[in-house]
């Protein structure tokens, strides 16, 4: 599903070049759902921005779903990130202006699909995520758990294959943030992959498979229970 | 894809001040329609075409000192030797100087001792020379001859029997008729119209009836008196002063004065020009602040919503769909201001109609205004929605 291969993104002042990533491989395949951990400034969300075409790697390849996307040009590089790729912030992010139902219809406008069909897919992630009866309710009328479930549904629309998540419960209490990681569980049965980054050991413990970064490179891929035993041991 | 709905709900939720600017856009409209239409109106009053050779003529006022000033025997040796000097093609006396703000006026009727009816027309009192003098266009009948001449003491009252008029006085006393040979009346004694001039201004081109003239055959042998001298192309400067000479040396008691028509007509224009110029200002100044207003409003949104525009890039919008969308926003807040100022500059204009005597505004120049105010708006919101398309899309992800 993703494959990255020597990934480096550096960024460069006058006097001084810093590397947020250097010699970064990894592969998640399809289906799995992977937690990214990692010390603040480790290169957690380079990682996550270069992973869902939000910037540009400096150097390296990068395969998504079988395809480089290495060189694509911006507008490349959006129609990807629309069609692929669903996102889930950890401020939730959506726009404050627009109720529910327009905030969801956000991506799927700029997919192109007609009225009729946003309207089928936006009605039934709201149902998914158990908020229909909120469909005209603005951000601010809901709790920080039902405004994750709407940014949750909002990324689910477009029915992407691949689903990057920054710190998605970060904003939440313990039992938003439970029934937050219960609903991405649920969406990865579906057959979604997911990519989770989170600073919380215990959310990273209930995906498939970790991947600690340090330094802006990959230090561990082991399995969650390998690491878990480890841990014990 | 124009995102209307998402555009009209974030405008809804900001409609303070989207709606300032929108009556911004209103009262711009309103200010700037009627002003067009104040300026045209008075371009094309300036743009009239006179009938005259105005470039080429130079005018001559003189008063005499001694009481007992030979006017008649002055006029006669005055325009003998200016006609004879080189580069002048023709030369006439008048009682006034066209385009000079100064001049006399009658009533002229078509029926002997009419009491209503009829139509105020400015006269001329000059001589057969004057139709070569000033370039006008004889469309029919003929010229006056030297044996129609009149010369009439200061105070005396005598009806010239024949009379040449503008083509617009005598459409306007016989509509539908041919005017030549027919008599008009200033009392009981008819005036033969023996010939029709295309058009002359007369002495008050800001008149509403400017264009109605009237030209009597007569020397009136006052104190003072105009010649109106048409010289060759190019050559009126170079007479200037030698004419001014020349009938001082001819004749030392008097005051001369020489003037271009040129000079006559800008001063008489003056208003106009200043009114066209300050107007244009004031149009374009507020063309100006209403552009500043609409770059500081988007660029204030777009700082605003930096994150926002970031999401909806991480969300699969193109840079197309970011500059697109603020140009959309402003042009439904610009839409909404001109639909506003429309109505309102009608209304204005309606106002400006009954007690200023101000032209109607149609849609057509309304419609003009409307374009450029769109133009201006569009193009203020440009550079901030371009810049608004550079925000990366990795912005949403950052927590600050």
């Amino acid at each position: 599903m993703l494959k990255m291969h020597n990934i480096r993104k550096s960024f460069r002042t006058d006097t001084i070049e810093t590397h947020a990533l250097r010699d970064f491989s990894l592969e998640v395949k399809e289906g799995e759902f992977v937690s990214v951990t990692g010390p603040s400034g480790s290169g957690k969300t380079t990682f996550l921005n270069i992973a869902g075409l939000l910037e540009p790697s400096t150097d390296g390849q990068y395969l998504l779903d079988g395809e480089d996307v290495s060189n694509l040009n911006d507008r490349q590089r959006s129609h990807l990130r629309n069609e692929k790729i669903g996102f889930i912030f950890q401020g939730f992010n959506l726009i404050p202006d627009l109720n529910l139902f327009d905030n969801i219809d956000v991506p799927l406008r700029y997919r192109g699909f007609n009225a009729k069909e946003r309207r089928k897919r936006i009605e039934k992630v709201l149902e998914q995520v158990g908020l229909s009866a909120r469909a005209r309710h603005l951000p601010a009328q809901l709790s920080g758990g039902q405004q994750q479930r709407i940014a949750i549904a909002r990324a689910l629309a477009g029915e992407p294959r691949f689903l990057l998540a920054d710190e998605p419960t970060g904003n939440l209490d313990s039992l938003m943030a439970r029934q937050v990681m219960e609903l991405l569980e649920f969406v990865n049965e579906w057959g979604t992959t997911i990519v989770m980054v989170t600073h919380d050991p215990d959310l990273a413990r209930r995906a498939q498979r970790n991947i600690q970064i340090v330094d802006g490179q990959v230090c561990d891929l082991r399995p969650v229970t390998e690491q878990s035993d480890a841990v014990s041991a | 894809m124009f995102e209307f709905k998402p555009i009209l709900s974030t405008l809804w939720h900001h409609k303070a001040s989207a709606l300032l600017i929108a009556l911004q856009l209103a009262l711009t409209l309103v200010i700037v329609s009627n002003t067009l239409l104040i300026i045209t109106d008075r371009m094309e009053k300036m743009a009239r075409p006179s009938g005259m050779d105005i470039e080429n003529i130079l005018t001559v006022n003189f008063l005499a000192i001694p009481q007992d000033y030979d006017m008649a025997g002055a006029v006669r040796a005055d325009l003998d030797m200016l006609r004879a000097l080189p580069g002048v093609v023709d030369a006439t006396h008048s009682h006034q100087i066209p385009l000079s703000g100064s001049g006399s006026a009658n009533a002229f009727q078509t029926q002997p001792n009419q009491e209503t009816g009829g139509e105020v027309a400015n006269y001329y009192r000059t001589d057969p020379h004057f139709i070569e003098s000033l370039g006008l266009a004889l469309v029919t009948g003929r010229n006056f001859t030297e044996t129609e001449m009149q010369v009439l003491a200061p105070n005396e009252q005598r009806q010239a029997p024949v009379i040449i008029v503008t083509r617009q006085l005598a459409d306007k006393l016989f509509p539908g008729e041919d005017a030549l040979g027919k008599p008009l009346y200033n009392g009981d004694s008819p005036m033969e119209i023996i010939g029709i001039v295309e058009r002359h201004l007369g002495a008050w081109p800001e008149w509403s009836k400017a264009g109605n003239v009237v030209f009597f055959p007569a020397l009136r042998t006052t104190q003072s008196m105009n010649y109106l001298v048409r010289t060759e192309s190019g050559e009126r400067d170079a007479l200037f002063k030698l004419l001014a000479d020349k009938l001082a040396e001819r004749d030392s008691e008097r005051v001369i004065e020489v003037n271009t028509l040129s000079n006559h007509m800008a001063r008489s224009y003056a208003v106009d020009n200043m009114m066209v110029k300050v107007l244009s200002t004031v149009g374009a100044m507020l063309g100006f602040i209403v552009a500043l207003g609409i770059v500081g409003l988007t660029s204030f949104w777009i700082n605003q919503r930096t994150k926002q525009i970031g999401v909806r890039r991480a969300l699969g919008a193109t840079r197309t769909n970011i500059s697109r969308y603020f140009l959309v926003e402003n042009s439904l807040i610009a839409a909404t201001g001109i639909a506003l100022g429309a109505a309102a500059a009608l209304i204005a204009n309606q106002y400006l109609v009954r007690d200023y005597s101000q032209p109607v505004l149609t849609l057509l120049p309304l419609g003009i205004c409307a374009l450029v105010i769109l133009l201006v708006s569009l193009g203020a919101a440009l550079a901030p929605a371009l810049r608004a398309a550079n925000i990366s899309p990795a912005t949403a992800t950052r927590s600050v």
